[in-house]
């Protein structure tokens, strides 16, 4: 079933005792919360994803989230992120509590699933090609991802490439898109079909909150997908919308030094970045304005194949 | 073999299985490289004159001490053992 076919009372019972079973991409979650605002969130951007009574299905990853102590749900209150009963993290304050469990669950896939090689980028496709944005933050990645995925583009992943090792292709994870402090109003007002959770104010990373993601990218969150571009983009004033190529040897340094682990493994992962490179072209990517940013990447997608190659 | 490498354009990416170390090999550092591989034993000056045509570079005044830069880049990264 769905979670969106769940009561709120129901979940809330259920994350509250054995927790909730949930498979987003290839990855299957057991999370366990007291905490009304993590059952709030999951309510609000997980609808789409399907879920089980957790005491009936194998899991990858046991997370959970809690305060720490009893004092700790009075006076000034905080929450633990645990991971098969670890604290990988310090405590957070309370009302970060949501926020917290997305940072851990990108924590779990990027620290365990060798199986990829695990890039720290966004990533959407069209017509059957994706297009891979790493970026450093502050470059925009997270507001053109959604404004993209708000736009027709199939949502891959926020914040976690995953290249099949065996195949080459993309897996998708189309968790929630997160926004940073500008971004929020941004994204609202680019489009109303976006859904945009509560704010947790004064992270570590300013104010954040998560977009939905659209119902066809959870659908099709079993689809691999083809990659055909490295797209770095970069918000800049004024700016006018435009690609320009970029050296491919670079590149394949920046994926390197941005993957998760690509230094584990070893000569493998040497092996799946320049097949990664050798199937794309490369870009720099500079806007200022959604909809121009949008158009050009709509531009890209639909031209055929062979006016591709002159893109190259 | 220790070094897997992979060149794109006019510029090159190196694996060291030894170390683990992943580098990038800029034009003339590639150049120099493929240069030296593919005939050992080249003396300076004719190392200078063939990266200098290879790359449309005039033999000026600062070829010398960019090849040997690359010179030791390479053999800072393993990929030439004698100079």
């Amino acid at each position: 079933m769905k979670l969106l076919q769940m009561s709120a009372s129901d979940l809330r019972q259920q994350l509250a005792g054995a927790g909730i079973w949930m498979r987003t991409g290839p990855f299957s979650l057991r999370i366990r919360s007291r905490i009304p605002s993590v059952a709030e969130g999951l309510v609000d951007l997980y609808g789409q994803f399907e879920v089980r009574n957790a005491r009936e299905a194998f899991a990858d990853f046991h997370v959970s989230l809690d305060a720490p102590s009893l004092l700790r749900r009075w006076f000034r209150p905080q929450v633990d992120f645990r991971f098969d009963d670890q604290l990988p993290f310090k405590p957070l304050p309370y009302d970060q509590a949501y926020p917290m469990l997305e940072w851990g669950l990108n924590w779990c896939v990027s620290m365990h699933a060798h199986q990829y090689l695990i890039i720290h980028a966004a990533v959407i496709e069209k017509n059957g090609c994706a297009a891979i944005l790493p970026a450093p933050p502050g470059s925009g990645k997270s507001t053109l991802t959604a404004g993209l995925v708000l736009s027709g583009w199939r949502l891959l992943s926020d914040e976690l490439t995953l290249i099949d090792r065996t195949t080459g292709m993309i897996q998708p994870l189309p968790r929630p898109v997160s926004l940073k402090n500008q971004s929020i109003p941004v994204i609202q007002a680019f489009s109303a079909d976006a859904f945009i959770n509560r704010p947790s104010h004064d992270t570590a990373k300013g104010t954040v909150a998560h977009m939905r993601p659209p119902k066809e990218s959870v659908r099709r969150q079993h689809e691999p997908a083809q990659p055909a571009w490295v797209i770095f983009p970069q918000w800049q004033a004024h700016a006018t919308a435009e690609l320009t190529p970029r050296s491919r040897a670079q590149t394949m340094m920046f994926l390197a030094q941005n993957a998760f682990n690509y230094s584990h493994l070893g000569a493998d992962g040497f092996r799946v970045a320049t097949r990664l490179i050798d199937q794309v072209s490369c870009y720099d990517f500079r806007y200022s304005q959604l909809d121009e940013a949008v158009a050009v990447f709509d531009q890209l997608a639909d031209v055929s194949p062979d006016s591709r190659l002159r893109y190259a | 073999m220790r070094f897997q490498l992979k060149e794109y354009d006019n510029e090159a990416v190196v694996f060291d299985t030894a170390s683990g170390d992943t580098h990038l090999l800029a034009p003339l550092t590639l150049t120099v490289f493929n240069t030296v591989a593919r005939n050992p034993g080249l003396s300076g000056t004719d190392l200078q004159s063939s990266v200098a045509t290879q790359l449309a570079l005039s033999t000026n005044t600062q070829l010398p001490a960019m090849v040997d830069d690359a010179l030791d880049r390479l053999h800072q990264i393993g990929l030439l053992s004698t100079r």
